[in-house]
């Protein structure tokens, strides 16, 4: 490219009908003043591109993007993905759930499914839903920094409307965002035979940013977790308090809840996923899940059906560049051949106008 | 100025600069009525003299500035919330305060208003105070003043009315006096009025006699009584008053002995008057109403996309507003999630405000800014220049506003005047032909220097052959020197002897040139007494006794004098114009031929010509006239016309001697300059108000017309008459109305004032529309503004009028873009101008460069900064489109902030400050350039459009790709998920880096600001979204923003758009103006390749050429002869005669008085010693 920049230094132009000695000495007795800036002659070039640069560089540019488009569809091919949308397998506990009074009620649901190749690698369990609107402005807002971050649990002032409860009480943790956590529990469950049900390892932790795991979200320095709650009720949506999220691991509780942190991230879309679970790569599954028969059986609490919802659970490997996403592989496929096309084109009408210029001259 | 007139009030307007055109009528009325009742005024002040106590009216200060201290902050205040875009940000700014309303948190609108005005707020204190340094310098100008008894040395603001003042020679006036006495003779003074009304000859005045003897400290301390007169008004000819000396009668005194603030006294030792009026009240500062405020087009259409922007931000906010409504009855009453409250939706206004703050920046809060620096810093470059630098004077050109710089690319319409502005105002007496043989010719080759040009003595006359055939006895050698003698004897001018020198005092600067060559040449000028003239030819003196002079005026267009020679002969020495001089010719008379030819030699070079001729009389033939001229003289009715009548008795039977040729020197460069301008598709017009002969001469001598360029001459002394002329050269030109013709209007002030009645009007300007060059002349201030003002409102182009006297300050105000002449005359029309410059030439740069670069960098700058906002801010347009039109913005809100603060403040800046759209050397070598800014074509409607246009797809792209990328969710190694700050991270590093790009592709020229802005710009951003990713909880700010750098930066998925989105975005700009480059090829994309040649630069003129033909070029200049058949008499075909003379008519003194009045011979020895007495008296 720098080669076809042409470098015209407009100092050097004779200047403005004056005598260019006469100017020179003149420059040098008033140097300080005199800059080329103040002139307006500043050494400054111009971009100009040849015929034959600018099809280059288009042709060029083109051929790396189809290359790079064809890449990025390659990797996105590769990854493996199972989708499974458990709204209408599972209408029964949907309906109940509508009901507001049968929150106390326990539902579950089993989805059976087959996986006919071996998920090499890593694998990631996201839950899915359509048509919740994270992304809403007063939803967004309604939550506490200060709370979450363990200075003061009583700090609910953005919490509306979610801030305190009937009786007065703050709510820990308080918002919108937090009320409405995504709470089913999903359990996948590999069917080595028809008596051997093996439940799946899955890592509950790990699952966040690190930056929130260690400086947005903070529990206090109680030895007992519970303490610090002490003067604050949950959620009005909660089943179990903050501190008894995870009752396997102690550690895993509070602020620090890594699916409690997950969810407090707000997604950009109505349609989101978010990280669930990980695959523990211990004794069947060291290499990945093998190939058989699964499934999902989960416990259905979240009510999506009211808002015309929908709840997915997904399995999925990645590689270098996430998951099967297929889009910027195309866009840089279909930018490389417009590229191409246009260069095609640019040359078209060159030779044409050049026909012209001929046929002028003549 | 005309006594006559005043009295029979035909014209009192003339030299007036008044304003309101609708008063013109009833302003006339009025001073007729002041006039003629001179005793019976309404208004009476009344001054005593030397009596200051009792004398209370305003301080002689003058103060120029805007603001004062205490006035400063609500003044300012309040013009800039006038501002419509100040206003709205005000308005969005008090929204933000609502708990609630406003997405984007609350300060911030507030802090980069704040900023804004801050900055502004320097900028205008700094403007105020420059304005005040310079009315400092005027007060501070000192005077010598007569208090308690004796002279004192004060400064201008402490002159008070009612002083006794003293002003020396070449001083200026400190405020409006009487005159009381004078150095000369009769108690005259000249002064020079070209600061007010334009007029190149030196006005007489003269004091009352029956005070003039007042000039001694007794005498002055003596002197008591009271002056009452009207009060002040703007008419500059206008004035009647009274002088009542205890013990005198009272003496009445009129313009005649009124000498004005801003005139300048000359060829007169010193004067001594009574201060009548001061400071604001003076005539000259009466006249002086405040500019008023110019808008440039560019702005104008911007103030017009603002609020086109404004209007589409509502329809913006209401259409989210209505799908927020929608949306929320479909979805709101099931989501569960968001609480009770949620379910009741705000009402409509209060959700509407939410969208006006949301997408309020659509509307560039910035753009103020970034216009304001970037049009002082173009001020600044205009001040810089070193090329207008007239090292003469050490004055650089000076831009006295900065918001119209644009305007400068644009101008379609070029009135200029001409005394002081094309013309130096000097006359030098350059050739002449004596016998039939043309003298001076060889002096042209020292024209090239343009510098010496203009330092040059008044004498330019420089042919030794003159002297040598004189003195070789040459056949013609008798010719000679009766021709130089009859230059050294037919003149009013006084000879003053200084030194060994002799200086020569003239009214006539034409008579002074002459005199002075003929000094040159040997033929000295040395004494004038009541009746004689005594020269010094080669050391031998001889004096011609005076009998009679034939006065000059413009009808009789000559000047004749009766002298007794040495040898006792009677003769007749004339010189005038040459169609009355060959009238007169005997038969005998030679070189008649020859010396015609010389003259339209001469008068094609514009030459100021004068025909030069005796006639030998007999002693009877004397006596008889003297006869007849006693009687007409002695007749109290019609005597002008009576001794005119009587004067033509006697000029008869002339013999020819020759012509002597006389140049009003033009300022440097200025046909070269006029030529380039022409070229450039400027129109020029010469508003004047000399006279008609002389505005000829001088637009033949600057090359604005030819000698081939058919001449319509406008002189009507009715309506009617008027009309008709008009009709009929309207009718002549059929076809060619409306279109460019190699032809030239010449009309003068009595005419043009019946051409602009209503009726006639649009004809008028039609015709002269058609001209290539108009003259106008004879025209009173008033008149000059009228006829730009009339351009301004037919025709839509930017009219430009430069002019360097007060006459000059009206068309300087009306017109779009006012320049001023600073220099040797005043300070009048530079301070009322938009830009002064110190030489006409340098219009050339200040337009063709300055103008070009400052409107091409303004409207980028502009264009870009619509574009960069409309990008990021509809962004939260589509936003909307998938949060329910909740309000909620994707970016985090100080990054949106800073968005026009710091991450894309730079580059707009770059464009409008460094920006060329090709270098000076090729702006100047091809004015046709000019032409492609002219037409506006750059900017407009349409192209604001486009670029908003623009701006959509690319807001388009920005969103929905990244958008599409991260739909997806899995994105992040480890699984890890997103929310929608990184989404927005994303789009913002975008957007910025498209945007920066963007202005990289807009950039024709780049140096190194333009890469620290381009570049700068986007490291700033990645700087800042690193380091504010750390903020929280250090700050109490963005804890959404925590860590997201990290995450951003680690993600394949962000490189790969990073390469991708700008790339999709930029790629279709680069396309289409490939494709424009190929196809719409204009003039400056041909220069624009030529110059980035670097081989080629000696071919350039070569490839132009071709080119040139090649592509069709708008503007052509029909350059073939007018092929028009002209049936009205007032079209002048032929060669033009040049004639012109610039002798006071009709003055206080006439001609004759003032030769008959001085005796050089018996000052000679006694005034020097006497005015050192007198000095020492004073003193």
């Amino acid at each position: 490219m720098s080669r076809n920049v042409l470098n015209v230094p407009e100092v050097c132009l004779v200047s403005y009908r004056t005598n260019m000695e006469k100017e020179f000495q003149h420059h040098l007795s008033r140097m300080p003043e005199n800059s080329a800036i103040k002139q307006q002659k500043l050494p400054a070039h111009r971009l100009h591109f040849s015929n034959q640069a600018i099809f280059t560089i288009f042709f060029a540019t083109g051929a790396f993007c189809f290359c790079i488009g064809i890449i990025l569809l390659l990797s996105a091919w590769k990854v493996q993905e199972i989708e499974i949308n458990y709204t209408n397998i599972c209408e029964d506990c949907a309906k109940m759930r509508e009901n507001a009074l049968n929150f106390d009620k326990q539902c579950t649901c089993s989805i059976p499914f087959n996986l006919q190749k071996t998920m090499k690698g890593d694998v990631y369990m996201y839950y899915k839903l359509y048509g919740f609107y994270q992304n809403l402005y007063r939803y967004v807002l309604s939550r506490s920094h200060n709370q979450l971050m363990g200075k003061d649990v009583r700090d609910v002032k953005d919490c509306a409307p979610f801030k305190v409860t009937s009786n007065k009480i703050p709510i820990a943790p308080c918002g919108a965002i937090a009320n409405s956590m995504f709470n089913d529990t999903i359990i996948l469950s590999y069917i080595r035979s028809t008596s051997e049900h093996i439940q799946v390892p899955m890592l509950k932790t790990g699952l966040t940013w690190w930056t929130d795991k260690y400086v947005k979200f903070q529990n206090p320095s109680f030895r007992n977790l519970s303490d610090h709650f002490v003067g604050t009720e949950k959620p009005p949506y909660w089943q179990e308090p903050i501190y008894e999220l995870d009752t396997s691991d102690p550690g895993n509780n509070g602020f620090l809840n890594d699916d409690f942190i997950v969810w407090m991230r707000t997604a950009a879309f109505p349609t989101f996923k978010k990280l669930y679970r990980r695959l523990y790569r211990v004794k069947y599954f060291s290499d990945g899940l093998p190939a058989g028969n699964y499934t999902f059986d989960i416990s259905y609490n979240f009510p999506v059906t009211k808002f015309q919802g929908e709840k997915a659970v997904i399995l999925s490997t990645l590689t270098w560049n996430g998951g099967s996403s297929i889009f910027l592989g195309l866009a840089y496929t279909v930018t490389g051949v417009f590229l191409w096309m246009s260069s095609f084109a640019l040359m078209a009408i060159q030779g044409k106008m050049r026909k012209k210029k001929l046929s002028h001259r003549r | 100025m005309s006594r006559s007139w005043l009295l029979c009030g035909m014209k009192p307007l003339q030299g007036s600069t008044h304003f309101s055109l609708g008063n013109q009528k009833v302003e006339k009325r009025m001073g007729c009525q002041q006039s003629l009742q001179s005793s019976e005024v309404l208004k009476v002040r009344t001054i005593y003299i030397n009596d200051p106590l009792k004398n209370t009216f305003c301080t002689n200060s003058i103060s120029t500035t805007k603001y004062s201290k205490w006035s400063f902050l609500p003044r300012y205040l309040y013009l800039q919330f006038s501002k419509a875009a100040n206003a709205f940000f005000l308005f969005i700014t008090i929204l933000q305060q609502i708990p609630g309303v406003s997405p984007i948190g609350q300060y911030t609108t507030l802090l980069p208003l704040l900023v804004i005005l801050a900055i502004s707020g320097i900028k205008e204190v700094v403007e105020d105070y420059k304005r005040y340094m310079a009315d400092k310098v005027v007060n501070s100008k000192t005077t010598s003043v007569f208090r308690q008894n004796s002279w004192h040395v004060i400064k201008w603001h402490e002159v008070n009315v009612g002083d006794i003042v003293k002003t020396l020679n070449e001083e200026f006036l400190p405020a409006d006096m009487i005159l009381i006495s004078s150095s000369e003779p009769q108690s005259m003074c000249y002064v020079a009025t070209a600061n007010l009304d334009g007029e190149t000859n030196l006005k007489i005045r003269q004091a009352s006699l029956e005070v003039a003897g007042i000039i001694k400290e007794g005498q002055l301390v003596n002197l008591d009584g009271k002056i009452e007169c009207e009060e002040p008004d703007r008419q500059f000819n206008n004035f009647v008053g009274t002088l009542y000396l205890r013990g005198k009668s009272p003496i009445s005194v009129g313009p005649d002995q009124m000498l004005l603030r801003g005139t300048q006294l000359k060829n007169t030792q010193w004067i001594i008057g009574v201060v009548i009026y001061t400071g604001f009240e003076t005539k000259l500062m009466q006249n002086s109403v405040k500019s008023p405020l110019k808008r440039s087009q560019v702005e104008k259409v911007t103030n017009m996309q603002i609020l086109i922007l404004l209007l589409l931000l509502f329809v913006i906010s209401a259409v989210s507003c209505v799908g927020a409504t929608i949306w929320n009855k479909m979805y709101l009453e099931n989501i569960w999630y968001m609480g009770i409250s949620g379910i009741t939706p705000h009402n409509h206004v209060f959700d509407i405000l939410v969208f006006i703050i949301l997408y309020h920046n659509l509307v560039p809060i910035s753009l103020l800014l970034t216009l304001e620096t970037v049009k002082f810093i173009q001020a600044q470059f205009i001040n810089w220049d070193e090329d207008m630098h007239y090292e003469q004077n050490d004055l650089y050109a000076m831009a006295r506003t900065s918001n119209l710089n644009e305007e400068l690319g644009q101008v379609k319409y070029l009135f200029s005047d001409k005394t002081g502005t094309l013309t130096c105002n000097t006359m030098a007496f350059k050739k002449c032909t004596i016998a039939g043989i043309i003298y001076g010719n060889h002096s042209d080759n020292t024209d090239d220097g343009n510098e010496n040009l203009s330092r040059a003595s008044f004498c330019e006359f420089n042919d030794p052959k003159l002297l040598e055939n004189f003195e070789d006895g040459h056949p013609s050698s008798e010719y000679i020197k009766e021709f130089l003698t009859l230059l050294c004897v037919c003149h009013t001018v006084i000879p003053e002897r200084c030194g060994n020198d002799i200086l020569y005092q003239a009214s006539s600067p034409d008579e002074a040139a002459l005199v002075k060559g003929a000094k040159k040449l040997g033929f000295v000028f040395t004494t004038r007494t009541p009746y004689s003239v005594t020269i010094e030819v080669m050391t031998e003196t001889h004096t011609f006794e005076i009998l009679n002079i034939l006065e000059f005026s413009s009808n009789r267009k000559r000047m004749s004098i009766i002298v007794r020679t040495p040898a006792g002969h009677l003769r007749l020495y004339c010189k005038g114009a040459d169609t009355v001089i060959y009238e007169r010719l005997s038969k005998d008379s030679l070189f008649v031929e020859d010396t015609l030819k010389h003259l339209e030699i001469f008068a094609t070079e514009g030459l100021r010509t004068l025909c030069i001729a005796y006639t030998d009389l007999t002693e009877t033939e004397y006596q008889d006239w003297l006869q007849e001229y006693k009687k007409a003289s002695a007749v109290s009715q019609n005597r002008i016309q009576r001794l005119e009548e009587c004067y033509e008795i006697i000029e008869k039977e002339f013999l020819l001697l020759g012509a002597t040729a006389i140049e009003d020197r033009l300022q440097a460069n200025v046909p070269e300059t006029i030529s380039t301008l022409l070229k450039a598709n400027i129109k020029i017009w010469v508003l004047t108000g000399d006279k008609q002969e002389t505005a000829v001469n001088i637009a033949f001598s600057c090359k604005l017309i030819s000698s081939t360029t058919p001449r319509i001459y406008l002189n009507a002394d009715s309506f009617e008459a008027a009309q008709q002329t008009i009709n009929h050269n309207c009718g002549d030109l059929g076809n060619l109305l409306g279109k460019e013709n190699d032809l030239a209007l010449i009309i003068d002030g009595e005419t043009l004032k019946y051409a602009l009645r209503f009726e006639i009007q649009k004809k008028f300007l039609d015709l002269a529309l058609s001209c290539r060059a108009v003259l106008c002349c004879r025209l009173s201030p008033l008149q000059k503004a009228e006829i730009v003002d009339l351009v301004k409102k037919h025709e839509e182009a930017i009219t430009l009028a430069v002019g360097d006297g007060a006459n000059d300050v009206g068309m300087i105000r009306m017109a779009h873009v006012g320049v001023g002449i600073s220099g040797n005359e005043g300070m009048q029309a530079t301070n009322n101008s938009d830009y002064s410059i110190a030489q006409f030439r340098y219009l050339e740069k200040l337009l063709l460069v300055h103008g070009t670069w400052n409107y091409f960098r303004v409207t980028k700058c502009i264009l870009y900064s619509f574009y960069k906002n409309v990008v990021l801010y509809i962004i939260g347009l589509w936003f909307s489109f998938v949060n329910g039109f909740s309000g909620q913005i994707i970016f985090e809100h100080w990054c949106i902030s800073l968005y026009n603060v710091i991450f894309t403040s730079l580059p707009p800046l770059t464009l409008g400050i460094f920006e060329k759209c090709c270098s000076q050397k090729s702006l100047l070598e091809y004015p046709q350039l000019y032409t492609v800014f002219q037409t506006g074509e750059m900017f407009n409607t349409k192209v604001f459009w486009i670029q908003c246009i623009n701006a959509l797809i690319h807001s388009f792209i920005l969103f929905w790709f990244p958008t599409k990328m991260l739909e997806h969710d899995m994105i992040l190694r480890h699984g890890y998920t997103t929310d929608y700050l990184f989404l927005g991270n994303f789009i913002y590093s975008y957007v910025v880096v498209t945007v920066c790009l963007k202005a990289g592709l807009e950039t024709t020229s780049w140096n190194r600001f333009s890469h620290v802005a381009i570049w700068g710009s986007i490291i700033s951003w990645i700087l800042f979204f690193s380091v504010y990713s750390f903020f929280w909880p250090i700050f109490s700010v963005a804890p959404e923003m925590t860590g997201q750098i990290n995450m951003v930066l680690s993600c394949p998925h962000f490189w790969m758009g990073f390469l991708l989105v700008p790339t999709t975005c930029l790629i279709q700009n680069f396309f289409w103006k490939l494709i424009k480059n190929t196809y719409k090829r204009g003039l400056l994309e041909e220069i624009q390749e030529l110059e980035s040649r670097k081989d080629s630069i000696l071919e350039h003129s070569e490839i132009f050429e071709k080119r040139m033909t090649a592509a069709s070029l708008a503007v052509s200049f029909s350059t073939q002869p007018c092929e028009i058949f002209f049936r009205d008499d007032s079209v002048d075909l032929s060669a033009p005669h040049g004639y012109a003379f610039s002798q006071t008519e009709g003055a206080v003194v006439t001609q004759e008085e003032l030769v008959r009045a001085y005796d050089t011979a018996k000052m000679e020895n006694s005034r020097i010693s006497k005015r050192s007495s007198d000095f020492s008296e004073i003193f």
